[in-house]
């Protein structure tokens, strides 16, 4: 069994800069909206600090790969799918909620629903690297 | 915040996403003269930061500070840090990355200009 390849490059490079963007997006908002306002809408602000902490795992761990980074990568990215999936539904149903927004909030519709495809694409590339032989489909 | 930099910045940056798509459909990585032109847009981008804060010590700064500075200098930081990310892959992907980074910094510029007229 040959070792992984590599998650950080060719169009890795692609997965992990748009990871990064989204990191730093959802790491400032948070910032700033915990520092201003917690007292306001906790539940959401507290979330938008946890997504951030998840996005930056995510776009570190794909950034170095190997096999221990693969690993928590794809942790972070279900936890990710998760978010995204029940923070929007929830946000939808009950907005009561979430009296502000999150990167996760109307399934990342801020965001252009970038949060929603990232995990399904980093999905997808952690699957596509998993053998060193990009000729071998990693599919079969 | 001068509007005539900041309409110069998402112009520049602009151009530097399309060079960028233009590569990626041709099969070619960043070249350095991309990485001139993203010089260009970071040495806009400084002059835009003077005015900003030569016009906020001079009391007519932005109504939201913390969120005005706070993407004025994530904006500076993501063209240096994406071309050096793009620069050690010399595939097509290489473009794919200043693509993203070129199409950030626009729409970073053009958030900003809302946050420093309060909308």
């Amino acid at each position: 069994m040959s070792a992984p390849a590599s998650t950080g490059t060719g169009a890795g490079r692609v997965v992990v800069a748009v990871y990064a963007v989204l990191a730093t997006a959802a790491t400032f908002r948070s910032v700033v909206q915990i520092a201003r306002d917690l007292d306001e809408a906790p539940l959401a602000y507290l979330l938008s600090a946890f997504a951030a902490v998840v996005y930056v795992v995510a776009t570190v761990a794909l950034a170095r790969g190997g096999p221990t980074a693969r690993r928590v990568a794809r942790v972070a990215i279900v936890t990710e799918l998760a978010g995204v999936l029940v923070v929007g539904a929830l946000s939808i149903a009950r907005p009561e909620l979430f009296p502000d927004a999150t990167v996760w909030s109307g399934f990342g519709q801020g965001y252009g629903y970038v949060p929603l495809v990232l995990p399904l694409v980093g999905l997808w590339w952690l699957r596509r690297t998993r053998t060193a032989r990009p000729d071998v489909d990693p599919g079969r | 915040m001068w509007t005539p930099l900041a309409v110069a910045v998402v112009a520049l940056s602009l151009v530097l996403a399309g060079w960028a798509a233009w590569r990626t459909l041709r099969d070619q990585p960043v070249v350095l003269r991309q990485l001139l032109l993203g010089a260009a847009v970071e040495a806009v981008l400084l002059a835009q930061v003077v005015v900003a804060v030569v016009r906020s010590a001079g009391g007519d700064g932005p109504a939201d500070a913390l969120t005005f500075w706070g993407y004025l200098v994530t904006t500076l930081a993501v063209l240096p840090v994406a071309a050096a990310w793009a620069f050690a892959e010399r595939t097509r992907w290489s473009s794919v990355v200043l693509l993203v980074a070129a199409l950030t910094v626009g729409f970073l510029q053009y958030r900003v200009l809302q946050v420093w007229v309060g909308a």
